[in-house]
């Protein structure tokens, strides 16, 4: 039997053995978002790997779910005990820049490894001229099609929205098939939208920061998502169906064109192998665009570890690390060194999603982004719903979304 | 003197404790109105009074009056539901049968299991093309069509009360249970005697006998639902465009998704005054009764 004084006495030497370990090495505390199983493993070997070339510094790794981050981060940083970095979406970085959270980079950022970076990526970064933070994962949308479907239909994969409510009359005669996935629910429900706004010409916000949903473009892109899901073009009830419910659906060989994400790729070839797919660039209506990504890696104003976290920021970015990253959660890369690897000039896949980078648009980084986009997420599911006609709602919302910005 | 100091014992006896619940209780309530009154970053830091603006943001706010009324639909459905499924249940479970014990587990075994699995289960099981219940609905021929249950508000808010409403059941079925075996039973004897019917027993024994563990369990169960924020969190989020949206909900976005922490603590506080209005007021109806109920008695 052991002596409870003993057992204290002996946890008490150990506790204090370790405080004066710890206190000898300075300990970076790096918060990463979970992109999925892999991002956990993947940033304890680029910190295990640091730490062997550099004993005195620490790195803690803590891997928060998405969904969430935000709130983590929030209770974290109103409770004093922020993480010294942590990866974020950039459309929280104004927020996180105007309060004061946010440490600009510049003072750290060297030209050369400036240089490293695809610029189109770290313009997001950038608050008031001063950069805020790192691209970190990058992805663009594309359109993707069951090509068995769509030659089963005879139908030919469309370059504009008329060839693709054409090919999709035509697939939604096939039994037990829709031809158009559209995503009614929860998170991205908006972005479904923008993504026919910005291709008929339209944009979130206009020229002058007020809200572009009032314009005749994005009466359009609505009107035609609506004719469709009138029509039975798209599957019934879309307010019932988030991203993942239309992915499903998807790899499942049920529906003929959906828009989604690099990500998906990896899925379709380890749950549906056989499916046969197109990667294809958004149908055209007045404009090519596509919705382009970025997470950022920002350093937290209140760190006292900033030079150890830079020191550890600049290892992560190194080539072989970056090329592991892209590859394993198939991102785009953010990087011109990784960009150019044939896996990410060759790959019929990659390449599909590649290709809309030179004309991506970004979501604007203006303050309360999140409930602009719950406004005109809670708009479109009026409008599928058939609870507001297109032109009511897009006016009643951006009404409200010039009210949230104060214009 | 002595008497004075002796009435004051009991007083300070119990001052340890009170102070104690004042402080867990009151202190986060005054730090809520504290935050409610003032301009608050999404980080939590208060940035010096607005002057009631919060509140003048909520009362005119239309979405906080639709979760408000759909709140009160909510809280009154799953109560009432619950009150009346639970009911006859105890009373199933109260009369000895072969297998009783088995029933009993059968009925609390949703308590085990988190409200939010709970809501996760009958995420999937409500699905369209997937879920189960479609299916099943299909297979025995009562649709023909699979019915988009989370689709539309009106569907998603039934769904949802009878979920909230199924989780509800256990927790009721013990109060009333209790209550059922704590019941004299020579009461019963003596109608039988008289040649009272069943449902004149409900009725005139029953009933009566049992108004506290209904009045507990309607106190109870209205804080617990009119607070939960689980099942339609998981299923719809308050969704399609705020159709199945309740305070807590609503609340929720604001706080965690808007950042908007001052007007959140505001609702925070709003919400906390109608549930210590509700029970007050209830608790004085419940109370009134009574003594109108005995007034009678005492005079025979």
């Amino acid at each position: 039997m052991t002596h409870p004084f003993r057992t204290s006495t002996a946890i008490l030497a150990l506790s204090l053995g370790m405080a004066g370990l710890a206190s000898a090495e300075t300990v970076v505390d790096f918060t990463v978002a979970e992109y999925s199983s892999k991002t956990g493993p993947y940033f304890q070997e680029v910190a295990d790997a640091f730490q062997a070339e550099n004993p005195d510094i620490k790195i803690n790794i803590e891997v928060v779910p998405w969904d969430t981050l935000l709130q983590r981060l929030t209770t974290d940083v109103a409770g004093g005990s922020a993480p010294d970095i942590s990866i974020i979406g950039t459309r929280w970085l104004l927020d996180f820049a105007s309060q004061g959270v946010a440490e600009p980079i510049d003072s750290y950022l060297t030209p050369e490894f400036k240089g490293t970076f695809i610029d189109t990526f770290m313009a997001p970064g950038v608050i008031d001229g001063k950069i805020m933070g790192l691209p970190v994962a990058a992805s663009a949308r594309a359109m993707m099609v069951n090509m068995d479907l769509y030659d089963k239909a005879g139908a030919t994969p469309p370059k504009t929205w008329d060839e693709l409510y054409e090919a999709s009359k035509k697939i939604a005669t096939l039994p037990e098939t829709f031809a158009f996935g559209l995503q009614g629910k929860e998170i991205e429900t908006d972005a479904y939208f923008y993504y026919a706004l910005w291709t008929h010409g339209g944009d979130i916000l206009k020229a002058d920061g007020t809200s572009g949903l009032d314009s005749p473009e994005a009466l359009e892109a609505a009107t035609l998502y609506k004719k469709m899901i009138d029509e039975g073009l798209t599957q019934p009830s879309p307010t019932n169906y988030t991203r993942e419910d239309v992915f499903n659906l998807f790899k499942q060989g049920k529906v003929g064109t959906i828009f989604t994400f690099p990500m998906l790729i990896p899925q379709i070839k380890a749950e549906a192998p056989d499916l046969k797919y197109q990667i294809l660039p958004f149908p055209e209506g007045k404009a090519k665009a596509t919705y382009g990504v970025t997470d950022t890696l920002m350093m937290f104003a209140d760190s006292d570890a900033k030079e150890a976290a830079w020191k550890f920021i600049e290892f992560a970015y190194k080539d072989e690390w970056r090329e592991k990253f892209d590859m394993g959660e198939g991102f785009l890369p953010v990087t011109k060194n990784v960009a150019a690897l044939p896996h990410f000039t060759e790959d019929p896949d990659v390449a599909g999603f590649a290709a809309g980078l030179p004309y991506a648009k970004f979501a604007p980084t203006i303050a309360n982004w999140e409930e602009i986009a719950d406004v005109t997420v809670r708009t479109m599911q009026q409008i599928y719903l058939g609870e507001v006609t297109p032109e009511e709602g897009l006016k009643a919302a951006a009404g409200e979304i010039n009210k949230i910005r104060g214009l | 003197m002595a008497n004075r100091i002796q009435k004051s014992v009991p007083l300070l006896m119990i001052l340890p404790g009170l102070a104690l619940a004042v402080a867990i209780i009151g202190y986060p309530i005054f730090d809520l109105a504290w935050t409610s009154l003032q301009d608050v970053s999404r980080f939590g830091k208060l940035t010096g009074f607005n002057g009631g603006e919060n509140y003048a943001e909520v009362f005119g706010d239309p979405l906080f009056w639709e979760s408000l009324w759909r709140t009160g639909i909510w809280t009154l459905a799953v109560v009432l539901g619950t009150l009346a499924i639970s009911m006859p249940v105890a009373m199933i479970l109260n009369d000895d049968f072969y297998g009783r014990g088995l029933a009993r587990v059968i009925i609390m075994l949703p308590w085990a299991i988190s409200l939010t699995m709970t809501a996760v289960v009958w995420r999937w099981a409500l699905n369209g093309r997937a879920g189960l219940l479609n299916a099943t609905l299909m297979n025995a021929g009562i649709i023909d069509q699979p019915i988009e249950w989370l689709a539309t508000a009106s569907t998603a808010c039934v769904v949802e009360i009878l979920v909230g409403i199924l989780v509800s059941i256990p927790f009721t079925t013990t109060i009333l249970l209790g209550g059922l075996s704590s019941m004299p039973q020579d009461a019963y004897e003596a109608a039988v005697v008289d040649g009272a019917s069943g449902w004149h027993q409900f009725r005139y024994i029953t009933l009566p006998l049992m108004k506290p563990f209904i009045n507990i369990a309607i106190v109870l169960n209205v804080i617990y639902v009119f607070n939960s924020l689980p099942i339609i969190w998981v299923m719809t989020e308050g969704g399609p465009a705020n159709g199945t949206d309740i305070l807590v909900t609503y609340l929720y976005k604001l706080a965690f998704r808007f950042g908007q922490l001052g007007k959140a603590s505001a609702i925070s506080l709003i919400m906390f005054f109608v549930l210590l209005g509700f029970t007050m007021l209830y608790v004085a109806l419940v109370s009134r009764n009574d003594k109108d109920d005995a007034a009678p008695e005492e005079e025979v």
